[in-house]
């Protein structure tokens, strides 16, 4: 079973960290648009 | 998006309990057998991932409409993601069945060709962005495929350790019955995480895009 729980493990975890890596991009991608957004107001 | 990503999770804990639990043990390989409900799934779902980088990179050299590079790269990148989930539960696989985590034979190197080619298609991404970037990856990633036929008839022509495939053959599976819908489900979890992460990430690569021309244009 060790090796069927590790290649389970492995496999969930790989698609974990992507995922929390896009959420991560995400978070980036929206400072970025408010930080663009306020540069406009502030023109 | 969310009720994709919602639908995928539940898929995927429904299939993998389903893997774990309730499918037959294998007579032959026993436990072991049980990593095939992950590792079909995850090549099945590469290779969809890459049909989507050749239609996207055919599409972009042929309109040089952005969106399709968007939609190429992002693939890409799910590609890479999918093919390193086959080549480490085939690893593990191979360990206690084969006697070896890994072996040169055919299908594997080829597989393992696979990925460093996709590898580089992102690392052309990274080191050279914009227009020549774009065209030189969308040309990688349509030469990419061409692995793809190769990894398949390794398998059949050659003699190698991986046994010739068992689930898509013209004949129809070679599976048990019972094998079947477990696989099934499993399957159905990556390739709806897989749209959803797809959808995710090209909606990502155009926010960035609008972000970089207001930018410019400021």
């Amino acid at each position: 079973m060790g090796y069927v729980a590790a290649a389970y493990t492995v496999v969930v975890a790989l698609v974990l960290v992507y995922a929390l890596t896009l959420v991560a991009r995400q978070r980036l991608i929206d400072e970025m648009a408010e930080a663009a957004a306020t540069d406009e107001a502030g023109r | 998006m969310r009720p994709l990503l919602a639908a995928a999770t539940l898929l995927m804990l429904v299939g993998i309990a389903w893997a774990l639990l309730a499918a037959p043990t294998e007579v032959f390989q026993g436990l072991p057998q049980r990593i095939m409900y992950l590792h079909v799934p995850a090549v099945v779902t590469a290779y969809v991932a890459l049909l989507v980088v050749f239609v996207g990179s055919v599409l972009f050299l042929w309109t040089r409409q952005a969106r399709w590079d968007r939609l190429a790269h992002s693939a890409a990148e799910l590609a890479v993601l999918f093919i390193t989930a086959t080549l480490v539960s085939g690893a593990i696989w191979g360990r206690p069945v084969w006697g070896t985590w890994w072996s040169w034979d055919a299908r594997l190197t080829t597989t393992l060709v696979l990925w460093f080619i996709y590898i580089g298609y992102l690392i052309v991404r990274a080191w050279a962005p914009g227009s020549r970037g774009a065209r030189a990856a969308a040309v990688i990633g349509i030469v990419g495929v061409l692995d793809i036929p190769l990894i398949h008839w390794s398998a059949i022509v050659l003699r190698t350790l991986h046994p010739q495939p068992t689930v898509f053959r013209p004949e129809g599976p070679a599976l048990p019955a019972s094998m079947l819908p477990p696989l099934g489900v499993n399957l159905a979890a990556f390739l709806t995480l897989f749209v959803a992460l797809l959808l995710l990430r090209v909606r990502q690569e155009r926010m960035l895009a609008r972000l970089v021309e207001q930018l410019e244009a400021a």
